[in-house]
Order: C-alpha cells, then sequence, then structure tokens
C-alpha cells in the first residue's frame, strides 16, 4: 500500500460563559425549560436590533490572548445569509473579513514530541437554536440562539487522529481554565468539527477534502479521523474518486457516515452587519482581558512538578479544576506537597465523588488543610486514623488535633514503650526475622502489621518503622 | 366644533383649561378619517384603544404641548397588541408583542395612537402604489398619487385628519410625500431617532420622522422622539435641544448652497420656476444663495440601490412563515414553505428588490457593488459634509415634478427611482433632509423645496423653513378653507 500523508484541519466552536447573550439581553444558560431564554430580538421579530455585550468581546480577547492570537484593533460583524429554521433571521451575525484573533498556536505533545498547531483565525458570531426532531415535526428551542460562541480555526497541520486529540484536549482545558468557557462536550459548549484530506507527496497539491460534523468526544473525533483517513486511502488505492462532502460520526457505527455531498460553494453573502458600528479594540481592553487570568494547565503543571508531584499527579489534579485551585493556594506553604497531593486526590476525592460535592461546597479550608498535611507527614496520624476522621474533616470546622482527641485517635509515639513492644514482637517471630535478612521486603510488612495489632493501630507508624529496622539490624 | 385644524397651541390652552377633552380630539379624529375614508390613508384604525387611552387621560394633568393629540404612524412602527403590516400580505395578520422606542416615546408625550398609516410594502416604493392594500389617494386630487412610501401619513396629515404622523425615509420616503401633499416633513440625522421598532428596511439609511402641517408643530414632535437608545447600537448620544429654538429667528446673513444638480434638466419648468421664485424671495431677505457643484450627487442613485437593495434582501429574510406573519398551507417541505410563503406573501416590488439585492451580495459581486458602493458612499459624505464649511444650509426641490396620476404605469422602476432622485443623496450622506410647501403648480398640486442641513443641525434648517413659511404664507388645506 502506498504511503499517504494525512492533512487535517479542526474548526471549533465554544460557547462562551457570559451571563446574557451575544446581542440581546435574555440570559445565557443550559438546561432551561425550552424557550424561556428569549426575547423578540432572539427570536429575530421585526425591528428588533441587535445590542452587543461587552462581556463578549472581554472573552473573545482573552481566548485570542491564550491561544497565542493576535489581536485585531479595529473589527466589525458580518451577516451570514442562509435559511435554515434554526436561524431565526434568516441570517447569522458572525465575523467573515476580520476576524478578532488571527495566526495564533497551540502548543501540543504527542509521544512525547512537541508540536505547535497554527491557528489561522478565531472569530465572534451567535449560536443558533437548537431543532428537535419529532417524527415528521421540527421543533425549535430558541434558549440557544444568540449565546455567544467563538470559533477557532487551525491551518490544516494536523497530522494525526492522536494530534487532533491531543490539540482538542488542550484546547479544552486551556479555555475552560481561563474562565472562557465551560467547554462541555456532551452540552455542545464545546463542538468541533474536522477536515481531512490525504495525500501521497508534501508537494503535491491537497486533495479533495472532507468534513466531519457532530462529533460527540474528543475520543470520537481521533477515531473519525482515523477511520476517514483509511477509507480514503482504500478509494484511491481502488482508483475511485469522491467529491468534497460532509460527513457525520455515527456512535453506533463507531464510523462516519455520509450526509450530504458538497454543491458548489455555498454562497452566503457576507456583508458588514449595518446594525452594529466598528468595534475598537483598545490597549487598555485587551489588558483587563488579560489581567483576570487565571494560572494556565500547562504552568500548573511546571509548578507541581517543581514541588516533586509525580507527572500523574499533575495532571490529576489539573483534571479536576476546584482541587487544583485549591491546590495552587498552598504553594507558599511549607509542607510536603506530595502528601498533600495524594490526600487530595486519595481521601478527599473519595470523599467528594461519594457526596457529589466540590471542595469548596466542605469546611476543608487551606488552615486546617494544612494541619492535616503535617500531621500526616510526621506519622502523628496513620492512613487509616485519616479515613475515620474523614466525615469531621470534610464537615466540621474544627481542627485536626480536636477531631484526633474527640475520637480519641492517639498514636504511641514513645520511644521507649514502642521499643519495648517492638523488641518483644522480633523474640516472637524469629523465622521472619530470618526472612527479612534473606532479603524478604514482605517479611518488614508482616512484622509492622504485628506491631499495630499489638498496639491496637495506635503507633506512630513512621516511628514505629524506625525503631523496627533499628533493632533488626 | 372642530379642533384639529387649529394651532397646537390653542387645542393645548382648550385641554389645559378644561373646555375640551382627550376624548373629544379623538372622537373628531375617526371622524375626519371616516370623511376621508376614500383617501384610504390608513391600514389599520386603533378606535378601541384609543377611545379607552383618551378617558384614561382625563384623570392626567396636562403636562406637555403634545398632550392628548391623536398621531399616525405609518405601518412599519411596531406597535405592541395594534397590527403592524408593512403594507405586506406577508404580515397582515401580524399583531406585535413589544413596542417600538419611539412608541414609548410617544405614549410618555401621553399621545393617542389613532391608526396605522397606508405605505409601500416594506417602504418600496415611491407612490405608495406597491402597498397589498391598494394605494392611498393624494388629498389635492384624489386622482394623483400621494408619494411614497410614507404616502398615508402625508395623505392624512394634508387632509387635515390629525395633527400629528410618523413617517419613515429610507430614500426620501418623508420628504417626497410630503412635497406631493403640501405638508412639512423632516428626515433628521441618520441616529436622531431609534431605529428600535421600525421595521427594517435599509438599516444604513431607514430614518423615522415627523410628518405634519406647519412648521413649528414639526420641531415640537421632533422634540418628543429623539434620544439615543441602548436598543439601537446606531443612534446617537446627543445633548437634549429644542428643536424649536430657533423657529422665527432672523435669518439675514444666512448662506445657502444649491447644488446645480438639484435644479438640473431632470427637474420640471414649473417646479424649477418655483424654486427660483422662493430663491429670489431669500435672497432679497439679505440671504446669500449660490449655485455650486457638489461631486457625487448624481451617483448617488445608483449608490442607493445597490446599497439598499442588499440590505432589504437580508433584512427580508426573516419573514419565512415560521414565527409570525403569513404562512403557506399545504406545503411540502421546509424548502416549500419558504418558497410558497414568500411567493404569495411578498408582492412583485418588494420580490424584486429581494432578487437584486441577493445578486448585488453574491460571490465577488458583493466586492464589486455593495463594498464600493459603500467606500464611494463615504468619499461622497465627505463632499457633502465640505459644503457645510462655507454654507449653512442646502436648498433645492424635493421632487422633479408634482404629484402624478394613480394610473401612470408602475412598470418602470427607473421611472419610479426617478421620482426619489433628489431626495436620496442625503440619506447616503446620513444628513437631515426636510420638504416644506413652496407653491403651486397650474393644476393646484403642490410644489415643495427641500432644506438640507448639516448632521444634527435640524434647528437651523427648521429656522429657515419657518420663515419661508411665514413669508409664503400659502393656504395649504385642500378645498381651500380654513
Amino acid at each position: 500500500m502506498t504511503n499517504y500523508i494525512p492533512t487535517i484541519g479542526i474548526e471549533v466552536h465554544v460557547e462562551l460563559k457570559t451571563k446574557t447573550k451575544i446581542f440581546s439581553n435574555s440570559k445565557n444558560g443550559y438546561g432551561q425549560m425550552a424557550n424561556s431564554l428569549t426575547n423578540v430580538v432572539d427570536l429575530g421579530y421585526p425591528g428588533t436590533l441587535p445590542t452587543l455585550n461587552e462581556e463578549v468581546i472581554n472573552l473573545a480577547i482573552r481566548a485570542a490572548t491564550v491561544l497565542n492570537c493576535k489581536i485585531r484593533k479595529q473589527m466589525h460583524f458580518d451577516r451570514k445569509n442562509y435559511f435554515y429554521p434554526d436561524n431565526p433571521k434568516n441570517y447569522q451575525i458572525t465575523q467573515a473579513r476580520t476576524p478578532i484573533g488571527y495566526d495564533g498556536y497551540v502548543e501540543i505533545n504527542v509521544g512525547g514530541t512537541p508540536k505547535k498547531i497554527y491557528i489561522e483565525e478565531m472569530h465572534i458570531e451567535e449560536d443558533t437554536c437548537k431543532s428537535a426532531h419529532r417524527g415528521d415535526k421540527t421543533l425549535l428551542d430558541f434558549n440557544r440562539a444568540g449565546v455567544p460562541l467563538i470559533e477557532i480555526v487551525t491551518k490544516p497541520c494536523i497530522s494525526s487522529g492522536e494530534e487532533a486529540k491531543a490539540y482538542l484536549e488542550k484546547l479544552r482545558e486551556t479555555l475552560f481554565y481561563s474562565d472562557i468557557s465551560d467547554c462541555k462536550i456532551e452540552e455542545g459548549s464545546m463542538r468541533a468539527d474536522a477536515n481531512v484530506s490525504i495525500r501521497e507527496k508534501e508537494e503535491e497539491p491537497f486533495r479533495t477534502k472532507v468534513e466531519i460534523k457532530n462529533i460527540g468526544s474528543i475520543s470520537n473525533v481521533g477515531l473519525s479521523i482515523e477511520k476517514e483517513i483509511e477509507r480514503q486511502k482504500k478509494l484511491y488505492e481502488n482508483h475511485e474518486t469522491f467529491k468534497e462532502q460532509t460527513r457525520r460520526f455515527d456512535d453506533k457505527l463507531q464510523d462516519t457516515v455520509l450526509m450530504r455531498v458538497k454543491e458548489t460553494g455555498n454562497d452566503y453573502r457576507y456583508f458588514p452587519e449595518p446594525d452594529i458600528p466598528f468595534v475598537v479594540i483598545t490597549d487598555e481592553m485587551i489588558e483587563h482581558a488579560k489581567e483576570k487570568i487565571p494560572m494556565l494547565p500547562d504552568e500548573r503543571r511546571k509548578v507541581y512538578g517543581e514541588k516533586g508531584l509525580l507527572e500523574a499527579n499533575a495532571n490529576k489534579l489539573i483534571q479536576n479544576r476546584s482541587l487544583s485551585d485549591f491546590f495552587n493556594t498552598l504553594l507558599e506553604e511549607n509542607i510536603d506537597f506530595k502528601i498533600a497531593s495524594n490526600i487530595l486526590l486519595g481521601d478527599v476525592s473519595a470523599y467528594l465523588n461519594k457526596e457529589e460535592k466540590s471542595i469548596t461546597d466542605t469546611t476543608l479550608t487551606k488552615e486546617r488543610f494544612i494541619e492535616l498535611v503535617k500531621t500526616y507527614s510526621d506519622g502523628t496520624i496513620s492512613s487509616k486514623n485519616l479515613k475515620e476522621m474523614l466525615d469531621s474533616i470534610m464537615e466540621s470546622d474544627k481542627s485536626i488535633k480536636d477531631i484526633m482527641q474527640e475520637q480519641g485517635i492517639e498514636n504511641i509515639s514513645d520511644d521507649a514503650e514502642l521499643k519495648q513492644i517492638i523488641h518483644n514482637i522480633i523474640l516472637e517471630n524469629q523465622e521472619s526475622v530470618t526472612d527479612f535478612k534473606n532479603g524478604h521486603d514482605r517479611a518488614l510488612k508482616y512484622l509492622m502489621g504485628q506491631v499495630m495489632k499489638e498496639t491496637k493501630g495506635k503507633a506512630n507508624p513512621r516511628i514505629a518503622n524506625e525503631i523496627l529496622l533499628e533493632e533488626l539490624k | 366644533m372642530k379642533y384639529l385644524n387649529k394651532k397646537i397651541e390653542e387645542i393645548h390652552t382648550l385641554l389645559k383649561e378644561g373646555k375640551i377633552k382627550p376624548i373629544d380630539l379623538v372622537e373628531e379624529a375617526f371622524e375626519n378619517i371616516e370623511n376621508n375614508k376614500e383617501l384610504n390613508a390608513y391600514i389599520t384604525l386603533n378606535k378601541e384603544e384609543a377611545i379607552k387611552e383618551a378617558k384614561e387621560l382625563e384623570n392626567i394633568e396636562v403636562d406637555n404641548l403634545l398632550f392628548g393629540l391623536p398621531i399616525a404612524l405609518k405601518d412599519n412602527i411596531i406597535t405592541k397588541g395594534l397590527r403592524t403590516t408593512c403594507g405586506s400580505h406577508i404580515l397582515d395578520n401580524f399583531i406585535p408583542i413589544y413596542d417600538a422606542t419611539i412608541v414609548d416615546k410617544i405614549k410618555a408625550k401621553h399621545m393617542i395612537i389613532i391608526g396605522k398609516t397606508n405605505m409601500d410594502e416594506f417602504a418600496m416604493g415611491s407612490s405608495s402604489r406597491t402597498s397589498y392594500f391598494g394605494p392611498p389617494k393624494n388629498p389635492w386630487n384624489k386622482e394623483k398619487i400621494c408619494g411614497g412610501s410614507s404616502g398615508g401619513s402625508a395623505a392624512t396629515i394634508a387632509a387635515r385628519d390629525v395633527l400629528f404622523a410618523i413617517g419613515s425615509d429610507t430614500g426620501g420616503s418623508i420628504r417626497q410625500p410630503a412635497s406631493y401633499t403640501g405638508i412639512v416633513g423632516m428626515k433628521p440625522t441618520y441616529g436622531r431617532i431609534s431605529r428600535y421598532g421600525l421595521v427594517a428596511f435599509a438599516s444604513s439609511l431607514d430614518q423615522m420622522g415627523p410628518m405634519t402641517k406647519n412648521v413649528y408643530e414639526n420641531a415640537v414632535l421632533l422634540n418628543a422622539i429623539v434620544g439615543k437608545d441602548e436598543k439601537d447600537l446606531t443612534s446617537a448620544n446627543k445633548e437634549e435641544e429644542d428643536f424649536t429654538r430657533l423657529i422665527g429667528k432672523d435669518v439675514k446673513g444666512m448662506k445657502i448652497a444649491v447644488p446645480n444638480f438639484l435644479m438640473g434638466d431632470i427637474v420640471s419648468d414649473e417646479v424649477k420656476n418655483k424654486m427660483n421664485e422662493t430663491i429670489k424671495l431669500l435672497k432679497e431677505n439679505d440671504i446669500t444663495v449660490d449655485f455650486i457643484d457638489v461631486k457625487y450627487l448624481e451617483n448617488a442613485m445608483t449608490l442607493y440601490q445597490i446599497i439598499a437593495m442588499g440590505e432589504a434582501s437580508s433584512n427580508l429574510a426573516r419573514f419565512d412563515g415560521i414565527r409570525y406573519g403569513f404562512q403557506a398551507e399545504n406545503v411540502k417541505n421546509i424548502e416549500d414553505l419558504y418558497l410558497e410563503t414568500r411567493r404569495q406573501g411578498f408582492g412583485e416590488e418588494v420580490k424584486r428588490r429581494i432578487m437584486v439585492g441577493s445578486y448585488l451580495l453574491s460571490g465577488e459581486n458583493a466586492k464589486t457593488y455593495y463594498n464600493k458602493a459603500l467606500s464611494i458612499r463615504d468619499d461622497m459624505r465627505k463632499e457633502l459634509k465640505n459644503v457645510f464649511k462655507k454654507y449653512d444650509l442646502m436648498i433645492g426641490p424635493t421632487t422633479v415634478t408634482t404629484a402624478y396620476d394613480l394610473t401612470d404605469p408602475m412598470n418602470d422602476p427607473r421611472k419610479s427611482f426617478m421620482d426619489d432622485v433628489l431626495v436620496i443623496p442625503v440619506n447616503m450622506a446620513g444628513l437631515p433632509g426636510m420638504n416644506i410647501p413652496i407653491g403651486f403648480d397650474q393644476k393646484h398640486m403642490p410644489i415643495g423645496m427641500q432644506i438640507i442641513g448639516n448632521s444634527f443641525e435640524e434647528a437651523k434648517m427648521y429656522q429657515l423653513a419657518s420663515f419661508i413659511e411665514k413669508e409664503l404664507n400659502l393656504n395649504l388645506t385642500p378645498g381651500g378653507e380654513e
């Protein structure tokens, strides 16, 4: 089989997390009763005019910044004219000629190789309404009509499904962490379309491209691209040609299916929106938008690495924004960050998952968590103690010390007492001592188990361990 | 007893002294409209609601000059609960659920909306004959057109049904019918009045304005309806001013330009002669009047057609039968619904303009035509603004002829645009323009003069207009009595 070079470009629509819609003062919300978040402007009533939500411009500037785009200082909106029931005015207000951001990039890393995915342009537009088909009827929910979107278009520089996935993951965490969008693919607040073509040689011009739409998850974007590459390869191998077309990913088939063959170029009759004056973006606006950007995932990864976290733990923390934000409040403290991350990702996460809570909904403050980490690090409490105390830690505002007292958790840290106990255990378990000396680490664990049994779990594990090793010499 | 042929100050005093009540005025207005039924000036009357409102006003203090006065609105202005058709079949069942900003302002003055006036369908036309509801007739001669597209508003004012009407002017649609019917019509500076609730024809040109029997009442109404509106980003943020403040003030020393284009060969001799008489009058009163060349004016019509039709093709896309208005029956699918609703719902002229507009914006045409037109429009605007560095105002005839016969053929769209050739440049530049009557032709049909001002200098236009009005002292009531 000939070797083919795939070329992939991705367009992503992201709904902005604003309080109100882009061109009207209706609320921007998800999951509300159909058509409850609409007004005459959203419905395209005769005589209505768009206003412009400043929050949208602010978030779009922020998006352009975090995607390393250049920002256009003077821009306008355009009308894209086409008839469709989900398009209430039968034109969509978008930016065709003066996208707010251009020439940006996102850095990805696939299999240890870093690569820049270049962004052609990024523009602002309004979302359409949502249609639901019931038999031969179509129902329209205008709650989504006029929700602000940014559309981010890459250059055709992606060469595999893996890269596409990495790009989307990166885009999602970046936009999510900069508070631009909640980026929930399942709720449609982030939507990706991929353009795929393949060719034999770099020098060859691009061949016919296929657009894949309506892909419901990032992993399916990867999968559908790989499937599409295979499909095109087979066609070329069989000397078949195909027309430019739009396909969609079918969850059940786990493959793409044809939606429509593209006719000669769509004519959207773009022209500058006469109802919205040109927008001038000042340096102050750009500064203002940048000011509020929280620490982004890449920087978090770097900082967490410096604090000694394992890469896996760092990534897990970043996947949970509220835990990561909580962790960030500790960065200046003098604590064992590895232990702190273990507690957060272990017992604390388990508690939060079980209770379906966010860490901010619990009583766990920064100060109490620091006390907890310190008490744990010096062996004052064991992991077993921690589990016993967890509910109180998360639900009361008592200090860790008070909780220990209340629950009668009291570790034997008295060296002399422990020494005596350990001495006796060694005498009674000579077989294990021999095993240990022959290099069986398991034996140490067994002996520690005996210590804990003898002390009913009250031995300070760190001190007990030290004494045990000493005695075994 | 008749009150609505009196001056606004007199009516106000009568109301204030309790000698008459708003209901008297409302009843008289409906009586007038009924007597003038033949004019077909109205598409919808607001009878029940108007009477109810008039009665409610009896308990409210008479707090402003416009209090309790009936007003007619062009039927492309959105009125909550009151049918708004735009003169089209496609909206002939459309009852809006909100009020235009101008309607809010009119209601805030406690004026009473008497009805919605007849107009060219979606304001597309110059004789109001493209109305789905049949053409309105000229009160001076019922065989004649009353111009358009605000023909119904012009007719009801000329016939003295009511004192006040609102029209809209995209390419002369206030000034031209005002000229044909012998009334005062003002198209203020683009941005003066919020367009929120005006059904859009060409967004970058549309502007509403007052239509009245005299200059003072025009300025009083303008006072009430201007202002920055949060709902219209193209509305201008200007300090409040009294547009009547210069009325009656001395005009000596004013400098006025007459663009040669406005007095060219396209203008009929009768109109030109009357215009020259007026110029003579001005000169006799120590006003400088110079004939000057202004570039680009001859291009205005072409630019207008490209911009207005391009924008209209997009603005009218929303009428698809899905959410409001007429919906075609027995359709096969969504495509069919669009096609049939629009085929049956729109009239010929509207369809023609939508098609031409769509063509003009298609593919490369957008660059060749629309974008180019926008850029020439900028040059034209600069050229016109330049004139005001040396002159206070510009004047010229409003129309090339007086009103013609209702039976004249309509099949030549270029002729129809000829009706507006003198008024369109003002829209292209966003400037204020107004019509005042300056006399009659041999058949006693009114002749109008256009006054063009610099942006936001409507007060100065009223100053000159009031001078001419006083000097000419024309009898402007059709039939002659007053």
